[in-house]
């Protein structure tokens, strides 16, 4: 029970290894559920755990085995859902294969078969081919999404070989070369219980959540699986490239700075305090209450969609600033001074309080949301955080963090741009 | 399960909402003004919310707003348009944390204060707006229409409704022309924003655990100042007969051509044969059971997304989906297929049950956001209906294959607009 948040969250552990967690919302209409595996699509190469073969798999695979594991050997799992008047979705990250429902009726079957068709691999030669149409299409409407792309080609700067430099999807080339056989041992080596977590939360009595997770376990016998070897290149400290420019049917230039963070092999606690000190730092920076925010804004620099953020995962991190601009070279030169200057006179006690007001107040406003709580939970879950630590971290939070942190990672040695301007 | 608000008209004429609930972490304050769709007003209407969030008279400046709400817990305060058929809504939200969270007893009074300041008390100058604002916020506004233009998916939809809609008020941008920005200054807007204040309805609701007569004692003082007549905002439903099917090609430098279908369906919010068309609309294209998602992506394989979806206010409908440049025809056939299907009563139970149990589910699923529940609370105002949701969930399984196939020939294609490639 935590008592700041008036919310209790029950947990279960099972012999195969899977984590079951249980929020209950009991005036909540619905529940929600996610089914998680820490498989995304960097992870690809890596020892297959029974037979120690050595993999490397086409870019995407990760993804395009999401899609397929709405099939079954009777059809399409969807139409299950769809008759309980379920709606299901699941979505593939860098890191992380999520599976999700929610549901105000029908909370047993839903379960069920949400975990019976993560469970079920079934794929033929037909429906991979037929799945290839359809995920073209999907690499094809981002390739016109311009807040994508020039995502993409900031990370193809800052790293060298890490796979993050990857789309998600992989390529219409990659994944034109995934078959059956590989789909089932990414699916064999990933998909183990002990590899994933399934978080619900809503209306619902935790012990029903964990008799029906026992029934169905029970039933697979599997046993816990050792961890799972991954292979990442190795990864130099330097960015790859300084600057990428390219052109796309758009109305206005964009700018997006990253900056390479290179304290990286850690995970759990000290991962969590890190990404929160960077939070805190580009908000006390780049925020609406910046001064730098509001002569950008008054300068028509940027305008409300103007963003920052910062991903922290055991491997590698980074942090993006940008948006649309009329001069991204005036913009860049600015945001760097910013930093620059920020650097030398250091950031104030009174920012800093200010700032974990606002982020405790926000962490609060955030348990509104059944879906807010299960995608926090599970992604830091992933990382070894746990979500309930968030106020005593930033409570941990002092002045010097932010100011050594501010030195460490704003190092203008590893900082790259991605811009998109206006096909003339 | 329901959230009823109580409802209640101000001395001035402002209609106040407030549902007592302790569902929620949050208390939440809206603030909508209606006014008509009109390209004459509908660039300064666009502006409004863009200039008045710049400061008030006490807090001079977005900084100095944004600094006031971090220090109450990060309460989040923003204004932005919506568009409901033919009226423009100029909106506010505020969201706080509950002061039982934190140690702050006084949130709700100083959140509420700057949210109204906002509204009533902006920053002035020669008596306009603050020059400096309406300039700076005009820049915006109109990179903010251009930047349409980058969000290809949204853009297919809205200038398929552009094309069908040509000669009505409907036609218009949420956020107006940007033709319309010079003729724009500090001090015409501000005597728009005067008139409109005095003349446009006006709705404020509040929800969270709160006190209904302390609120309702705090709205009526802060809120308080003279009024006129309240013009009649209409949404601009219409039945218009489309005479000939139209065909719209835009050429872009694009990777994936974007097909939007314009349709008319001659049935709007509160029509006796309302669920029945969005019964119709699910079978259609409401998610994973649809015909549209089997169809064109399970089937075929052309597209990731394919999905259809209804103007309540204005009585339209459009099918959307992202495909090669090669197959729009072929596209175009499937789909046309699909609806023919429906008018012949071709329609599986699964189909139908399917549609139903979702649009029950989603419906259900409105009362467990703050924002979610006030919109379709609003859209109910709109439209004239007060109903709550049991009674949708009763009309919505009332609906029977029989009344989706009359619903369904009242549907017409009006337009169809492409987005090529160059």
């Amino acid at each position: 029970m935590d008592r700041f948040l008036g919310e209790s969250l029950y947990h279960r552990s099972f012999d195969n290894g899977l984590k079951v967690y249980v929020l209950p919302k009991k005036d909540f209409n619905k529940v929600f559920s996610m089914y998680s595996t820490h498989y995304g699509s960097i992870d690809s190469e890596f020892i297959v755990p029974d037979t120690k073969e050595h993999l490397k798999v086409p870019e995407g695979i990760a993804h395009f085995l999401e899609h397929k594991m709405f099939e079954m050997e009777y059809g399409n799992v969807f139409e299950k859902f769809a008759e309980l008047g379920t709606s299901v979705n699941a979505f593939t990250s860098y890191n992380n294969t999520t599976y999700l429902f929610s549901t105000t009726s029908h909370f047993e079957e839903s379960l069920k078969l949400l975990m019976e068709f993560v469970e079920t691999p079934y794929f033929t030669e037909e429906s991979v081919e037929k799945e290839k149409g359809i995920i073209t299409q999907e690499l094809r409407m981002y390739e016109d999404e311009p807040d994508w792309q020039i995502l993409i080609n900031l990370l193809r700067c800052l790293y060298h070989n890490h796979p993050i430099r990857i789309d998600i999807g992989g390529t219409v080339e990659s994944i034109a070369k995934i078959d059956v056989d590989t789909l089932y041992k990414c699916y064999n080596t990933f998909y183990h219980p002990s590899n994933m977590i399934l978080f619900v939360a809503g209306c619902i009595d935790p012990e029903q959540v964990f008799n029906l997770v026992k029934q169905q376990q029970d039933k697979k016998g599997l046993s816990s699986q050792p961890t799972i070897n991954r292979i990442y290149p190795e990864e130099p400290d330097t960015i790859n490239e300084q600057l990428c420019k390219i052109s796309l049917d758009v109305s206005q230039p964009q700018l997006l700075i990253g900056f390479k963070d290179i304290d990286v092999g850690y995970d759990g606690r000290p991962l969590f305090k890190k990404e929160l000190t960077v939070a805190i730092l580009l908000d006390i920076l780049f925020g609406k209450s910046s001064e730098l925010y509001e002569s950008l804004y008054e300068e028509g620099l940027i305008d409300e969609r103007f963003s920052f953020s910062y991903e922290g995962q055991k491997d590698y991190g980074f942090c993006a600033i940008g948006g649309e601009t009329k001069d991204p070279e005036k913009l860049y030169n600015k945001v760097l001074k910013c930093i620059a200057e920020n650097k030398q006179k250091g950031i104030s006690q009174e920012e800093l309080e200010r700032v974990k007001k606002k982020f405790i107040g926000g962490f609060i406003q955030g348990f509104n949301s059944l879906e807010f709580i299960a995608s926090s939970f599970v992604s830091y879950y992933h990382k070894n955080i746990n979500l309930f630590d968030y106020v005593r971290v930033i409570d941990e939070i002092t002045i010097n963090d932010l100011n050594e942190r501010l030195k460490l990672l704003f190092n203008t040695s590893r900082h790259a741009r991605s811009i998109v301007l206006p096909k003339t | 399960m329901s959230n009823i608000f109580t409802h209640k008209t101000l001395q001035n004429g402002i209609d106040l909402y407030i549902c007592p609930t302790n569902k929620f972490k949050t208390i939440s304050i809206y603030f909508f003004l209606h006014q008509n769709l009109k390209s004459e007003t509908a660039t300064k209407t666009a502006l409004l919310p863009y200039v008045l969030k710049r400061g008030t008279e006490k807090f001079t400046t977005s900084r100095s707003i944004s600094l006031f709400l971090d220090d109450l817990y990060g309460s989040g305060m923003g204004g932005d348009i919506l568009k409901r058929g033919e009226t423009q809504i100029v909106s506010f939200f505020m969201d706080m944390v509950h002061p039982k969270y934190v140690e702050d007893q006084d949130i709700f009074d100083k959140a509420m204060l700057v949210f109204a300041d906002m509204i009533l008390h902006p920053v002035k100058e020669d008596g306009g707006f603050k020059k400096d604002y309406v300039n700076q916020e005009k820049d915006v506004l109109k990179r903010n229409i251009e930047s349409l233009y980058n969000d290809k998916f949204n853009y297919a939809i809205e200038r398929c409704f552009q094309e069908m809609c040509k000669d009505e008020a409907y036609s218009i941008y949420k956020y107006g022309n940007i033709e319309d920005l010079d003729g724009i200054n500090n001090k015409n807007l501000y005597e728009y924003y005067t008139d409109c204040l005095k003349s446009c309805p006006i709705d404020i609701f509040v929800m969270g655990d709160v006190n209904e007569q302390e609120i309702t004692d705090k709205i009526e003082k802060q809120f308080y100042f003279e009024r006129g007549k309240v013009i009649e905002v209409g949404t601009g439903f219409s039945k218009k007969e489309v005479k000939q099917e139209r065909f719209v090609e835009e050429r872009q430098n694009l990777n994936q051509g974007k097909l939007s279908m314009g349709f008319r369906t001659k049935t709007r919010y509160g029509d006796d044969d309302y669920y029945a068309l969005m019964v119709y609309n699910g079978i259609l294209g409401g998610g994973t059971h649809s015909k549209l998602f089997s169809n064109v992506r399970e089937k075929a394989s052309l597209a990731y997304y394919a999905f259809s979806r209804i103007e309540k206010a204005k009585g339209l409908m459009v099918v959307s989906c992202g495909i090669e440049f090669d197959d729009m025809q072929k596209t175009i056939d499937i789909i046309k297929k699909q609806l023919d299907d429906i008018r012949q009563g071709e329609i599986t139970d699964y189909e139908y049950e399917s549609t139903i149990k979702s649009l029950t589910n989603s419906l259900k699923e409105v009362q467990d956001s703050p924002s979610s529940i006030i919109s379709m609370y609003l859209d109910g105002i709109i439209n004239g209906i007060h109903e709550p949701v049991e009674d949708m969930i009763y009309k919505l399984k009332k609906v029977t294959k029989r009344d989706v196939v009359e619903v369904a020939h009242k549907i017409d294609l009006d337009t169809i607009f492409f987005l090529n490639k160059k």
